[in-house]
């Protein structure tokens, strides 16, 4: 019933929107914390245009609609599809990175700690999804 | 993978949208199926079959993959 009902909530044209104008706000919280209060409002401001720009381009493109609010198969495969492609490339720019700071004659933080919990979690949900089958 | 989804849905008169509202699937993944770009998953082949009231392996040929 919980997954029904946060599926449910995903669904709504008005989660995408919702979702970048929350992360905005923890943008703007976390830069005002940090004593920039100028950098946050600009945070939120694009969080929020992209928000309209979801709400407004939903419900005229079906590719949107599909990879925000109305997900089938397909498209639940194009998501996992360009999450591994998005995880490849983030993977390599970190290894490229940690190779460049050893070069460098640096210890190579934080790109060794951030590949080594790419690679543990890789490693965790490989394990996870083999046992569940 | 070959298949035989827009021959059936031409000779019903629908439309890829109408397909797609009671396939429960956006209308451009009919679209993709009709082109053999996309082979959908076994439930939705099944549902495709039962709803044109073919056999699955009739609507969808895996030796002209």
């Amino acid at each position: 019933m919980i997954k029904e009902r946060s599926q449910a909530i995903m669904r709504s044209k008005w989660f995408m929107p919702a979702f970048c104008l929350g992360l905005g706000g923890v943008v703007l919280l976390a830069s005002w914390l940090g004593g920039q209060l100028g950098n946050g409002v600009f945070g939120l401001v694009v969080m929020a245009a992209f928000g309209l720009f979801f709400l407004l381009v939903s419900g005229r493109s079906e590719t949107v609609r599909g990879l925000t609010t109305n997900r089938d198969e397909r498209f639940v495969q194009i998501d996992l599809k360009a999450t591994g492609v998005a995880g490849l490339t983030l993977i390599t720019t970190l290894i490229v990175a940690w190779l460049v700071e050893i070069a460098r004659g640096h210890d190579g933080s934080p790109y060794s700690w951030l590949g080594a919990i790419g690679g543990l979690s890789y490693a965790l949900a490989v394990a996870f999804f083999r046992w569940r089958g | 993978m070959r298949n035989q989804v827009r021959a059936l849905r031409t000779q019903r008169g629908l439309a890829q949208g109408q397909l797609a509202d009671a396939m429960g699937v956006s209308r451009q993944t009919i679209n993709s199926i009709e082109n053999e770009r996309y082979t959908p998953s076994l439930p939705l082949a099944i549902a495709l079959a039962r709803y044109f009231s073919v056999p699955v392996e009739e609507m969808f040929d895996d030796q002209g993959a």
